[in-house]
């Protein structure tokens, strides 16, 4: 038996508008995906895919217009229960063409109110993100100390300065940042970028989230660190359920870490599910983006060798001008002659290919 | 006989460790030795390799060796010319030789300039070139760099983390420097476009003779663009060579240590394995009690195993680099 799902996105949108093309661009286009308490759900994909839209979708941090325009988030724990694109209907207005979306009307300072009241008390508290980018996500005016101080006693039941300064200290230390006690007051300009994402990282988790979401938490950290940065995540887990939505390039971090795993592309999902089958090097059903992804990880060999590294032939999708059928068209190499009408016209949906298994494609279903 | 374009000598950046406003910390004020005597060379059409622990000093000797940070001593040579203490008019037309692409993804961009503006700024600094010229040589940026026209108009702020990384990689390519610090240039790409990034550079390399100092926590990527690699632990270089020699026949503990846990990364991705490793020795250096002698001793095996001896934690006997032949060179008392 599953775990009842912790977090629940159902059909997210979210759409940026650029004015010089007069066109959408639509970063997040119909994702729906659930993270099972307790588990961790591992998100791959191409870079602008939508990963971190995602995400900060979730956290209600995406600024401008149009931003969310439909979906649910269903977040439940013990304490709290709720959609947190609760009354996003009220706010806008679609009008859909051909099954298009062709305008939308949207009251954004009104929603944003609305999204306001209804993040109050579940981010940063309930829901904790490391951002992708550590050093513009930490005020560079004030110490990381007073900051990891401050969220502590914001989010949690430590009210104590003095406590929480310890607190403080000891995620420092947890996330392996040398002498903590004399780093706790640096700012974050006197320290080095896999620093500052540590001291992001030790941010997040001082707050005790039930629900973290780590986008690239490994990025700019050695190996060694890595492996410790990843330990720790995973002790998590196991220690205190942490339930997770990882965000990584890193294969080796996802395929460590994550029970299931979803893969991007172009602003949709296009496989889903356990991680054993998703990045299994042999397995033959697979999305045909998935399969070029996992090609494309540099082998012993080409190192060895010094040789060219592998990679997806042809463009990244433009998520202005997407095209009418299957969005990985244009650079697939599995298309054949039978499903080559349906992949150039329609867009293929995610459904079921093996026992919890899904694939957006063509060659696995009519 | 490829020509030297940079050297650096017993190169030292210290920084003074300033307090937040509040901090119940005692009142002395510490340095933090980021960069503690190195020295390298790097010849044009050669990339070397720079890697170490997160926070052991490559970005700072990146940015010192570009001036954008004052030494505190030593000596930097560009191209024959001493740039160590260049005055900023002197340095000016130097600029456009020498170039880095910042690890920080919006280091180098400005929020309030759209792409387009940006990329075309960057063509023009030190080069003449006619509006046409400008636009050529963006469409052909981009398509190197694997970026969509249709984000030319978009702000930094606009852009995800990956197309941010490109436009800065697309910005330092456009300049036309000989040299570049490339301070994690493939951080932040899924693996086919990193791909991408890496074999460009190699071709430009080729193609234009440039040199690269190529930062990276990525040691595979490492491994296959760089000629040599020097490992940094703490501020110093510990071990430097060919780059063959020290992915796999390293002598130093902490190059063998970087190297093992990259190994021990890909076998657990082989096998799942959800426990946890080996924790293995994890003292780290403390900047408030530094202790004499190598840097390394607090997580040395070689040390544990040795019995503790005093040569490696004695002050008068730091271990330092040395020629064990073939272009390899080691800084510690027991090579492997
Ligand atoms: N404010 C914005 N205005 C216009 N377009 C935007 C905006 N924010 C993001 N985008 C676009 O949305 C797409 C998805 O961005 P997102 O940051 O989610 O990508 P990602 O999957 O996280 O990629 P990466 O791996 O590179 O971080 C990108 O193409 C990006 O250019
Ligand atoms: N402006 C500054 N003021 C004070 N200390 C600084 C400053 N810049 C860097 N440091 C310190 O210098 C040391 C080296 O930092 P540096 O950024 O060079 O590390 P790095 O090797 O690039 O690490 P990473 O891999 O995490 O980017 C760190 O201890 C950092 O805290
Ligand atoms: S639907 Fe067709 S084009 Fe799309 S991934 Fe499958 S085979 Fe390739
Ligand atoms: S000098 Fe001693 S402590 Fe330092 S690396 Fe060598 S064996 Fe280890
Ligand atoms: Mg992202
Ligand atoms: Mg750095």
């Amino acid at each position: 038996m599953k775990n009842a799902p912790l977090l629940k996105i159902e059909d997210l949108r979210t759409y940026f508008y650029s004015k010089s093309k007069q066109a959408f661009i639509r970063s997040v286009d119909g994702v729906s995906l659930e993270i099972a308490r307790g588990e961790t759900l591992g998100v791959v994909g191409e870079s602008g895919s939508g990963k971190s839209i995602t995400a900060l979708s979730v956290m209600g941090l995406v600024g401008g217009g149009p931003g969310v325009i439909s979906g649910k988030i269903g977040f439940k724990t013990e304490k709290t229960r709720k959609n947190l694109l609760q009354d996003l209907d009220d706010h806008v207005k679609l009008a859909w063409d051909n099954g298009k979306i062709m305008g939308v009307d949207k009251d954004v300072v009104g929603w944003e109110k609305n999204a306001g009241r209804v993040m109050s008390g579940v981010r940063g508290k309930e829901i904790a993100m490391i951002f992708q980018n550590p050093k513009a996500s930490l005020n560079p005016f004030t110490t990381v100390g007073s900051q990891i101080t401050e969220a502590i006693q914001l989010h949690t039941d430590i009210k104590d300065p003095l406590q929480a300064r310890e607190r403080a200290i000891h995620w420092l230390s947890r996330v392996k940042i040398d002498t903590p006690r004399l780093r706790i007051d640096n700012y974050p300009y006197g320290l080095s970028g896999g620093m500052c994402q540590r001291a992001m990282i030790a941010m997040a988790l001082a707050c005790e989230p039930s629900l973290l979401i780590a986008d690239e938490p490994t990025t700019g950290l050695d190996a060694t660190i890595q492996s410790k940065i990843t330990d720790l995540l995973a002790e998590l887990k196991s220690e205190l359920g942490v339930t997770t939505m990882l965000i990584s390039h890193d294969i080796s971090v996802i395929s460590r870490l994550s029970d299931s795993v979803a893969v991007m592309y172009g602003g949709t999902v296009v496989e889903y599910g356990p991680a054993r089958d998703i990045l299994a090097s042999t397995l033959e059903s697979k999305h045909p983006y998935t399969s070029a992804l996992l090609e494309s990880i540099p082998t012993e060999r080409h190192i060895k060798a010094k040789e060219h590294l592998r990679a997806i032939e042809g463009d990244v999708l433009d998520t202005v001008n997407i095209p009418a059928g299957c969005r990985f068209y244009a650079r697939c190499n599995r298309v054949t002659d039978t499903i080559r009408e349906k992949c150039e016209r329609h867009e293929p949906d995610l459904r079921e290919i093996s026992p919890g298994h899904r694939a957006r494609c063509w060659l696995y279903f009519d | 006989m490829p020509k030297t374009i940079l050297e650096v000598t017993d190169l030292k950046k210290h920084f003074k460790h300033r307090k937040g406003l509040f901090s119940s910390f005692s009142e002395q004020e510490r340095t933090i030795p980021a960069v503690d005597g190195v020295s390298f060379y790097l010849k044009e059409n050669e990339t070397v390799g720079l890697v170490g622990e997160s926070g052991c000093g490559k970005t700072t000797i990146g940015r010192t060796i570009l001036r954008l940070e004052n030494p505190t001593s030593g000596r930097i040579l560009f191209d024959g010319n001493d740039i160590t203490a260049m005055p900023a008019d002197q340095l000016r037309p130097l600029r456009g030789q020498m170039q880095m692409i910042f690890q920080d993804l919006d280091a180098a961009l400005n929020p309030k300039m759209r792409i387009r503006d940006i990329l075309k700024e960057a063509i023009t600094v030190h080069h003449q070139a006619s509006d046409e010229e400008v636009d050529r040589r963006i469409v052909e940026l981009l398509e190197q760099v694997n970026l969509k026209k249709s984000k030319l108009s978009n702000f930094p702020h606009e852009l995800s983390g990956g197309e941010k990384r490109r436009v800065g990689v697309a910005r330092v390519l456009s300049v036309g420097a000989r040299f570049i610090v490339a301070d994690e240039p493939t951080s932040a790409l899924d693996v086919s476009i990193q791909a991408q990034v890496v074999n460009l550079l190699r071709d430009l390399q080729q193609r234009l003779g440039l040199s690269y100092l190529f930062i990276s926590h990525d040691l595979r990527v490492v491994e296959l663009i760089s000629h040599k690699v020097a490992v940094m632990y703490l501020g110093k270089i510990v071990e430097m060579g060919l780059s063959e020699r020290i992915a796999h026949a390293p002598r130093h503990p902490y190059t063998h240590i970087l190297w093992s846990s990259l190994v021990e990364k890909q076998s657990k991705e082989a096998s799942r394995c959800t426990t946890r490793p080996h924790s293995g020795v994890w003292g780290v250096f403390d900047f408030e009690r530094p202790q004499g002698g190598c840097r390394f001793a607090p997580r040395c095996p070689v040390y544990e195993s040795k019995g503790k001896p005093v040569v490696c934690v004695d002050s008068a006997s730091e271990p330092r680099l040395r020629d064990i032949g073939n272009g390899h060179q080691v800084a510690c008392h027991f090579p492997l």
